[in-house]
């Protein structure tokens, strides 16, 4: 048996080839390294990290976006500590949104908001609220309109629909009310009578939340550190990390890639390999396919649509601006929507303490204005909206630099599930080729996850048979695997971003349905009286049967209650009908009352759920 | 999709009674009743009727017109707590069974 593994292995040395040097792609290459089988990785860009990668300019460190390091996922934290050591650093969080030159807390609360909006802005807030309780907005088409009906118009236009729009570039009332519901999956009613039904669950989330809330890890030099150190490992143990090497061509053939080309440094060069790792976006996979796809397939990729992104990072004078690590900007004045300060999250970024390096995020299409502007112009820009917000007096910045980050999140539009599941269909029948990471899979995911994928595509390739698009999709599956693996999956499906999941339900599902399915008045109240009825007409057939001088004198005593009722042929039916009828009476108020308070109770923990949600309803945008 | 899909059933389904669990459970509830209520009168011991004769639970005896064999006494317990069984598991499996006659008759049309 081990004679036959390592002999697998050996065949598989030098001849995985991973496409991407981001998070996925650089785990998939210490996964196999760990296995004793050497790889090759190649990226397009100069740097390592993807996404997750840290810029080094003149000594200021920066990301491209904040990452917080935080997983449920043992085998990814364990690979984070395995790599990082001691340059882990646990950092305290703070994170606040600056509105009408207001600071407000993040994750929300209702108390700060409203003191923080006013007085006339609260009532306005509360009557808004209760306004859409009781009219609410039908149908619920859009996405400003499932906001509004759930928190009130007032609290959505002031702290949801500037950013919204910042981040995706799409007016609110044109995206569709089904994303926002897909986004806030904390949201879903049957998981949060669950969570309050299994108390060990709702402890174990509530911890959650509270870590996430309140600190996370970081490590000491950003996220690049680490897929810096990666990379290094991987060069240092025989794999090859192979920096500005655009994958130029796919090749197909027999339904398996046979070799990719790259273009080097301007030189093209063939890597050959049995099993292939993609990373890149599915469009550009597609695209490079040689043979090319089919034109459906090709129309289809290139329907997949991204959002991207570029920070403006500026030096200041100044040894504290503000103590978050970054603050959400609401102010529709201005176009940036996030300022990072990175001396907070480690002050390892910054070279001198004197000074503060802030990342200002704008989001933007490539080859939109933004995208397009000189980086000259980029920095007035930014120094100018600083000055604007009044954060930063736009004298005290010395320094800039601009990174473009093309493709930052795959944008889930209404076509773009049919196409990625039209392309799976396609890759499906190339063998040796596994698509993971974000881009790689189109999916929203976080750092996490992407590792995630990468670890099981190593496993596939040793020979298990994951389905890689089913992780946190199809929670039957998670059953197939080992007990510990379970844990790791399940753990990381509630902290993964919604992704799509077929239409399945669990036995838990089930059992909860079954348990606040409501009772058919009519039909419980026509059961009781029936059975009612029932029992009076044979209690009083009974003691006409036995007879004697006075039948039935107690029984009788129902007369009392039933007029025209005796213990006689004709009574028993006079008190059929009596009982009947109040057995029905109290079958129907039964049941009406037993649905009121199951609706009420559901209810109850729906407005919960809603107000949770509210409180970091940013971080799923 | 699926959160839609389980939310949507979760207020659009009816419950379908377990008819047999409905009739265990009212069984059990109607026994122990007829038990301990019997238990309870013997150990008050006889009351002074009306007529001035002492009588231990005059009203409860009237059950035994329906349960033959009952009275009220410690083995009339065990003997009423087997009528109550049987007459409040057959009540209870009978209103089960005709609720869901009756809600799948309404599925149904």
């Amino acid at each position: 048996m081990n004679t036959e593994t390592n002999s697998n292995k050996e065949s598989l040395d030098n001849q995985v080839v991973i496409i991407g040097a981001g998070p996925a792609g650089l785990t998939a290459g210490y996964e196999l390294l760990k296995e004793g089988i050497h790889s090759t990785v190649v990226e397009k860009d100069n740097v390592v990290g993807g996404l997750s990668r840290t810029v080094n300019y003149n000594g200021y460190h920066f990301d491209i976006g904040g990452h917080r390091f935080f997983t449920k996922v043992q085998v990814v934290d364990d690979m984070w500590h395995e790599v990082l050591g001691d340059d882990f650093l646990t950092r305290s969080r703070l994170s606040r949104i600056f509105y009408n030159n207001k600071f407000f807390n993040y994750p929300f609360n209702l108390t700060n908001a409203l003191f923080g909006l006013g007085i006339w802005n609260s009532i306005m807030i509360v009557i808004s609220y209760l306004w859409a309780q009781v009219f609410p907005q039908k149908p619920e088409k859009t996405f400003d309109q499932w906001v509004s009906n759930r928190f009130g118009r007032r609290l959505y236009k002031i702290f949801f629909e500037t950013y919204t729009e910042k981040v995706w570039g799409i007016p609110c009332n044109e995206i569709s009310a089904e994303w926002a519901a897909q986004r806030i999956k904390g949201l879903s009613l049957l998981k949060a009578i669950k969570n309050t039904l299994i108390k060990e669950q709702t402890g174990n989330k509530q911890l959650v939340v509270k870590t996430l809330i309140d600190s996370f890890k970081y490590p000491k030099y950003g996220p690049g550190m680490m897929w810096e150190k990666v990379t290094d490992i991987l060069n240092r143990d025989g794999s090859r990390v192979l920096l500005n090497s655009d994958v130029s061509k796919i090749y197909i053939n027999n339904n398996r890639v046979e070799k990719i080309e790259i273009i080097e440094n301007g030189n093209s060069k063939d890597i050959s390999g049995n099993n292939f790792i993609s990373s890149m976006p599915i469009r550009e996979l597609i695209q490079k396919f040689d043979p090319p796809v089919p034109d459906e397939i090709l129309k289809t990729a290139n329907d997949l649509k991204y959002r991207d992104f570029l920070t403006v990072s500026l030096v200041v004078k100044k040894k504290d601006v503000f103590p978050d690590n970054w603050i959400y900007i609401h102010d529709p004045k201005v176009e940036v929507g996030r300022i990072q300060n990175f001396k907070n999250w480690s002050k390892d970024m910054v070279p001198s303490e004197e000074k503060t390096c802030l990342g200002l995020e704008y989001f933007c299409f490539e080859g939109d204005g933004l995208w397009s502007m000189d980086d000259k112009d980029l920095i007035e820009l930014g120094k100018k909206e600083l000055q604007q917000t009044g954060l930063v007096d736009a004298s005290l910045v010395e320094d800039g630099t601009v990174v473009r980050m093309p493709k930052a999140y795959p944008v889930y539009d209404s076509t773009y599930l049919e196409s990625v599941n039209t392309i799976r269909k396609y890759l499906n029948d190339i063998g040796n080729l596994q698509l993971i990471g974000r881009n790689g899979m189109h999916k929203y995911n976080n750092q996490d996850h992407s590792m995630l994928t990468a670890m099981l595509a190593v496993k596939n390739i040793l020979g298990a048979n994951y389905d890689l698009w089913k992780v946190n999709a199809d929670q039957e599956y998670h059953e197939e695997i080992s007990k510990d693996e379970v844990t790791d999956f399940k753990a990381l499906s509630s902290t993964q971003p919604l992704v799509p999941e077929t239409v399945t339900q669990s036995p838990v599902d089930i059992a909860i349905i079954r348990a606040f399915a409501r009772l058919d008045k009519l039909a419980f109240a026509i059961s009781i009286g029936a059975v009612a009825g029932m029992a009076i007409f044979l209690a009083t057939l009974i003691l006409i049967l036995k007879g004697g001088n006075v039948i039935g004198p107690n029984l009788n005593l129902l007369g009392q209650y039933f007029i025209g009722y005796t213990v006689s042929i004709k009574g028993a039916f006079i008190g059929f009908g009596y009982s009947f009828l109040w057995g029905f009476i109290f079958g129907w108020l039964f049941a009406y009352l037993r649905n009121f308070f199951t609706g009420l109770y559901i209810l109850r923990i729906k407005k919960k759920t809603e107000y949770s949600s509210f409180k970091d309803f940013i971080d799923y945008i | 999709m699926t959160n839609n899909f389980n939310e949507n059933k979760l207020l659009e389904a009816v419950a379908i009674l377990n008819a047999k669990v409905l009739g265990l459970i009212l069984g059990l509830i109607l026994g122990f009743i007829i038990f301990f209520i019997t238990i309870w009168i013997v150990l008050k011991g006889p009351q002074l009727s009306p007529s001035g004769q002492y009588v231990m639970g005059p009203h409860l005896q009237l059950l035994s017109q329906f349960f033959i064999g009952y009275s009220v006494s410690y083995i009339g317990s065990i003997v009423g707590f087997v009528y109550g069984f049987a007459f409040g598991t057959i009540f209870g499996t009978l209103i089960g069974w005709i609720y869901n006659k009756i809600v799948v008759l309404k599925q149904k049309s």
